[in-house]
């Protein structure tokens, strides 16, 4: 179906969608991009360079498709503050730390593949088209992930940090998939995803559940019951914090904003 | 460990060395040599350990400068089917 032919309540459901899926996106190539220098290895700097390469190319196409929705990309880009950007709240902050990196690349980088492939028979058809092409390109993020993953979850001080990276960080993945709302259920009854909140993060902690139970805390991990006290279905976040200011200007390119091409 | 990436431009073509990488376990090593190498369009791509690669003969190997091992034996007269 096209955008015209779409019921107003649904069209925003999937605007909203896309642009979520655009910052976060955005947020995480600017998080591995922080890695290219100062990775374990030469090898690992390469794969953070190709993973943020990846990630900015999916945001490119992901706010392009929001001139379906009349809002423009250049402006999405370019002109706005911290805190209107959707970027999932994990990637607020720069990990500091490398089993930090490896957290995100394994529980917010698969969270994003698990949302995608929600939207693999999408009904919104301009997104169903690019949706496996990304997700190709995202098998090797998740290869590189569980590699590293596994690799820290062997070592005795890489396993702690590893296990509080992943601690602190899952209850808010889990509550980014959302509530199973009247809103998300319209967007689910107009096949525009296969799947909402509770089945999302069900699927979502199989897969990353094996690698959970290599540090052991598989088991109370999956049992975190995600809360929504505050939580915008809108924005999927549910603070008023922002990503950090220095990010944002990088992002927006404001240093050179007299090269940009109009 | 050292790991070396081969890789073919179309199928049935024959596989080229087109590389190698340093990667702790087996993989690492396939995501880096994809990470490392995937700029071009390849068939297929391989990554095997170095010291997996079992050497049949080298020339550095051999006191006969610039001749293998493998065309002594057949210039010796080893007979071909007929």
């Amino acid at each position: 179906m096209t955008v015209d032919t779409i019921a107003t309540g649904v069209r925003t459901g999937i605007a909203d969608l896309v642009l979520v899926l655009a910052d976060s996106k955005r947020l995480l190539g600017m998080r591995y991009a922080g890695w290219i220098l100062g990775a374990p290895e030469l090898e690992a700097g390469i794969a953070c360079a190709s993973m943020a390469q990846d990630e900015w190319g999916h945001a490119r196409l992901l706010y392009a498709l929001m001139r379906d929705f009349d809002h423009d990309p250049e402006q999405l880009e370019h002109e706005r503050s911290p805190s209107e950007y959707r970027s999932i709240e994990v990637l607020d902050a720069a990990p500091e730390a490398w089993t930090r990196l490896i957290s995100i690349n394994v529980l917010v980088d698969n969270a994003l593949t698990l949302q995608f492939e929600a939207l693999r028979q999408s009904s919104y058809a301009p997104l169903r088209q690019r949706v496996e092409k990304l997700l190709d390109e995202e098998r090797f993020h998740h290869a590189h992930g569980a590699a590293w993953f596994r690799r820290l979850a062997m070592s005795g001080p890489a396993r702690a940090d590893l296990r509080a990276a992943a601690e602190s960080m899952l209850p808010a993945v889990l509550r980014w998939f959302g509530p199973d709302s009247p809103s998300a259920r319209a967007l689910q009854e107009a096949s525009v995803v296969d799947a909402i909140g509770s089945t999302l993060r069900t699927r979502y902690l199989e897969r990353v559940a094996p690698l959970l139970a290599e540090l052991g805390v598989g088991d109370v991990l999956a049992s975190i019951e995600p809360t929504f006290d505050g939580f915008d279905e809108a924005t999927r976040r549910s603070t008023t914090a922002a990503p950090d200011a220095e990010t944002i200007t990088s992002v927006r390119g404001d240093l050179n904003r007299e090269f940009l091409l109009e | 460990m050292i790991y070396e990436v081969f890789a073919r431009k179309r199928r049935g073509q024959p596989l080229h060395h087109i590389g190698n990488l340093n990667a702790p376990d087996r993989e690492l090593a396939r995501v880096y040599a994809f990470n490392t190498y995937d700029e071009e369009r390849w068939f297929d791509m391989w990554v095997v350990a170095r010291d997996d690669l079992i050497e049949v003969f080298s020339q550095t190997e051999t006191d006969g400068a610039g001749e293998a091992p493998g065309v002594r034996a057949s210039a010796a007269g080893r007979e071909r089917p007929k």
